[in-house]
């Protein structure tokens, strides 16, 4: 898969490209545990994702909890009706914020 | 043994103690008769003393009585001489006569002729007219003579009668007197050995005997009579001429010894029976003794051979009858004496060679059926083929020997495009000779079905050939199918073979019962008939031997036609793919059998038609890691592009795929070291659907019963991970883990 970010004052934006799966979860994880701890608005851009398995919720996980213990927020954009199936079914929807 | 050691025992014995009581008789008849000799014989002495006494008494007597009578003739003589007057004096006569104490007074003249007399009557008797008074004649002419006459009877009364005389004195002449010679009779009669025999017994009823010549002077048996006695020659002299002699007499017989005496003869006797007394009391308690003797020896050897020898024979024996039925494990552990002990060890050592015998040759046998077994498994098909042209079917089969080498075989080919043929069959008999004649039956049906023939041309034409080179009498059932792919007609033809099962795509199994022909290789000229049924698309065929339906548990119970039905329901595509149906049934078998040992081979064949247009199931093998995940992907991405399915659908199949291959790469193996297998396959349905199977040799483990994770939590409390297997169960339409043949087998499928 496709990472690639755009920071922006303290808005970081990571847009992914193909499956988030157990090949490509340990290279967004690397990522997302990288980044700079004056960002306080993450923006996961899931338009491009085909599909998410859950080395890939798990990952998406650890970042909500990572950027909710900095107090700052995370949210996901354009996620597919078929991620969003996944989200729903693991009751994900409840605990990230889409937009 | 014991039978004829006894006898024996009794034989040896009774020999001893026969020979023993013969000695003893004997010994103790000679010590009898010896006794009663001695015994006859101080008797005999006894008597010949008395005899001798009363001789030596009578002598005496006699002496004195002579002297006494010489003495009264010589006063006579010399009153004569000094008063010659009183010869012509009666009353002088008579009153010398009595003055001398004598019975008779006889004086004669120079002639010998009696002139003086008392009594009167002899007066005038001439002397010389008898022996007896001629005898003093003499005295006429010899001056001195003097003669004392034996007592003997008189010759006018025959009285017992003495008679002295001496020569006159004053005159030539005789001077005699004779009286009755009363002492002399007293002094004889005390001496009389009549008497004599009266005092002496010999025991209590033998006795003496005194003879003299023929003559029996004494004898003191009460019981026989004198005729008896001369009878029986008991006064025969010549009997002095043994030392002793036996005699019958009146039918008693009797020891007699006889001796002389003095000229006359003592004969004692004593009965045989009372001589035998004592020796018969002594055999009597002998005989007593020694039965007791020999019936103590006899159970005293008796029991002592018994503990120390025939105890320990038949312990032996009754070991050696276990080793004889097969129980080598018997050790034999007699050690009550050293020669048992030995034989113990003999023959122990002996079973212990012979059991490491047997266990090389078994082991070396063992290795050769393994060798047998090998080729013979390498003569069968694949029994788990894949047909990647021929998509419109599976066919999967197995074969489990109870032997090292069985009688049971499968095979398959196809035969062109549109044909496949399948087979089952069981050889009568087991071993290798079943071996032998599954490997020449297979080649020959193979072949002619290769041939393309008919499946009853196939069974006609290969009976006939086995049938032809078929000594050893044996058969073989079987039961062969050949589909025709395009139209699912099944042509199928049974020789002797249980009924297969068949599976119609909608309902359960049922038997297909067509009518069997005879046994292949029973006999020549048998035309097999074939049936025809059709298959349709779902619809599967199970083929087995009787080794599945007869397989029996430790119980003796059989599994059975129903049993089988059974297991094969229980099994059904959402639990297990095809290629477990088999090991399904086996499965349920084993659960049946609960470890008793499997008696029969065991072999079946399943196939299943998936119609005319089915593809085939894809199958790829992975080595269980993270990083095969990609390859899963490609897999299965590849196999979804092919079908008319949603986009959502191949993500869901494909996140199922991914999720569950993760699971066994991260959990299955220890070390990374194993491999998984992913198939896939589309059903046509309805509803369509496509299935994904995974298979690992990992640790048994079922994803499927872990607690579902909470997915109400918020984000700060939630675990990470654990949402894999949750996802697959959301997502797929079914689920199904199965532990199967050692394998994890978990099985999911989403309708298209």
């Amino acid at each position: 898969m496709n990472i690639s970010k755009e920071l922006r004052g303290a808005e970081l934006t990571v847009s992914l490209a193909g499956r988030l799966d157990t090949t490509s979860a340990p290279a967004l994880e690397h990522d997302l545990k990288a980044i700079d701890a004056a960002v306080t608005s993450l923006i996961l851009d899931f338009a491009a994702v085909d599909y998410v398995s859950s080395a890939g919720l798990r990952v998406i996980l650890a970042a909500q909890k990572q950027m909710g213990s900095r107090h700052g927020a995370m949210v996901l954009r354009g996620v597919p009706d078929a991620v969003m199936e996944v989200f729903e079914m693991t009751g994900f929807t409840d605990i990230l914020t889409f937009v | 043994m014991r039978k004829t050691f006894q006898k024996w025992l009794f034989v040896f014995i009774a020999s001893a103690f026969a020979l023993t009581f013969a000695f003893s008789f004997l010994i103790q008849t000679r010590q009898a008769r010896d006794n009663a000799l001695t015994l006859i014989r101080l008797k005999i002495a006894d008597a010949r003393r008395q005899l001798t006494t009363m001789e030596d008494n009578l002598r005496r007597v006699t002496e004195l009585t002579s002297t006494m009578a010489l003495g009264k003739a010589r006063a006579l003589a010399r009153l004569v001489e000094l008063s010659p007057a009183m010869l012509s004096s009666p009353d002088d006569l008579e009153s010398t006569r009595l003055l001398l104490d004598v019975d008779e007074l006889h004086v004669s003249d120079a002639r010998g002729i009696l002139i003086a007399s008392i009594p009167r009557a002899y007066e005038g008797y001439d002397m010389a007219g008898a022996a007896q008074s001629a005898a003093f004649l003499p005295a006429l002419t010899d001056p001195a003579f003097a003669l004392v006459q034996d007592p003997q009877p008189k010759g006018i009364d025959h009285q017992l009668f003495q008679y002295a005389g001496v020569a006159r004195r004053d005159a030539p002449g005789i001077v005699q007197i004779g009286y009755h010679p009363r002492r002399l009779l007293e002094a004889a009669k005390l001496a009389d050995i009549r008497g004599i025999a009266a005092g002496f017994r010999i025991g209590n009823h033998g006795s003496i005997m005194i003879c003299r010549g023929h003559e029996v002077l004494s004898y003191s048996w009460s019981e026989f009579g004198l005729s008896e006695l001369m009878a029986a020659g008991l006064n025969r002299p010549a009997l002095l001429r043994k030392s002793s002699f036996d005699v019958t007499v009146g039918g008693i017989d009797y020891l007699g010894v006889a001796q002389e005496h003095h000229g006359y003869r003592i004969i004692g006797i004593l009965p045989k029976n009372e001589m035998y007394i004592s020796r018969n009391a002594v055999i009597g308690v002998l005989v007593v003794v020694n039965v007791l003797l020999f019936i103590v020896v006899f159970v005293l050897v008796s029991i002592l051979v018994q503990r120390i020898v025939i105890d320990g024979i038949y312990e032996v024996n009754s070991s050696l009858e276990l080793i004889t039925r097969g129980d080598l494990e018997v050790k034999v552990d007699v050690e009550n004496s050293n020669e048992f002990k030995a034989l113990s060890e003999g023959i122990n050592s002996t079973v212990a060679a012979l059991k490491n015998a047997i266990r090389e040759t078994a082991a070396r046998i063992d290795a050769e059926l393994k060798f047998a077994q090998a080729i013979q498994v390498s003569g069968l098909p694949d029994p788990s083929p894949d047909f990647p042209d021929h998509p419109q079917f599976s066919l999967g089969a197995v074969m489990h020997t109870a032997r090292e080498v069985g009688g049971d075989f499968y095979d398959y080919q196809v035969i062109d495009a549109d044909h496949v043929c399948f087979l089952v069959a069981d050889v009568s008999g087991k071993g290798i000779p079943a071996a032998l004649f599954m490997m020449t039956s297979k080649t020959l049906l193979h072949n002619l079905a290769a041939s393309g023939l008919s499946a009853a041309e196939v069974f006609t034409v290969g009976n006939r050939q086995i049938c032809e080179n078929n000594e050893a009498g044996m058969f073989v059932t079987a039961w062969m199918g050949i589909l025709e792919l395009s139209s699912g007609r099944l042509e199928c033809v049974n020789a002797g073979h249980n009924p297969p099962l068949l599976k119609r795509r909608q309902g359960g199994y049922d038997y297909l019962r067509i009518r069997p022909g005879l046994v292949l290789g029973g006999m020549n000229n048998v035309n097999y008939r074939s049936h025809q049924i059709v298959l349709t698309p779902g619809d599967r065929l199970v083929l087995y031997t009787d080794g599945v339906t007869e397989a029996q548990n430790s119980a003796g119970q059989l599994w059975g036609e129903e049993s089988l039905v059974q297991a094969l329901q229980a099994i059904t595509p959402e639990n297990a793919p095809f290629s477990q149906i088999l090991a399904g049934i086996k499965a349920a078998i084993d659960a049946f059998a609960d470890g008793a040992q499997q008696a029969d081979d065991i072999t079946m064949l399943t196939l299943e038609y998936h119609g005319a247009a089915a593809e085939a199931a894809a199958e790829v093998v992975l080595a269980a890691t993270v990083e095969n995940v990609q390859a899963l992907q490609e897999f299965v991405g590849a196999r979804l592009a092919g079908l008319n399915a949603s986009v959502k659908v191949q993500n869901q199949v494909q996140v199922a795929a991914e999720e569950i291959f993760v699971n066994i790469a991260r959990y299955a193996y220890a070390a990374g070291a194993g491999e998984a297998t992913v198939a896939f396959w589309p059903e046509p349905g309805p509803p369509a659907r496509v299935v994904l199977q995974f298979r690992d040799r990992g640790v048994p483990y079922n994803p499927l019963a872990r607690p579902e994770p909470d997915v109400t939590l918020p984000a700060e409390e939630r675990p990470v991970g654990g949402l894999g297997i949750y996802l697959v169960k959301k997502s797929m339409d079914a689920v199904d883990y199965q532990y199967l043949d050692g394998q994890n087998v978990l099985t999911v499928s989403k309708n298209l």
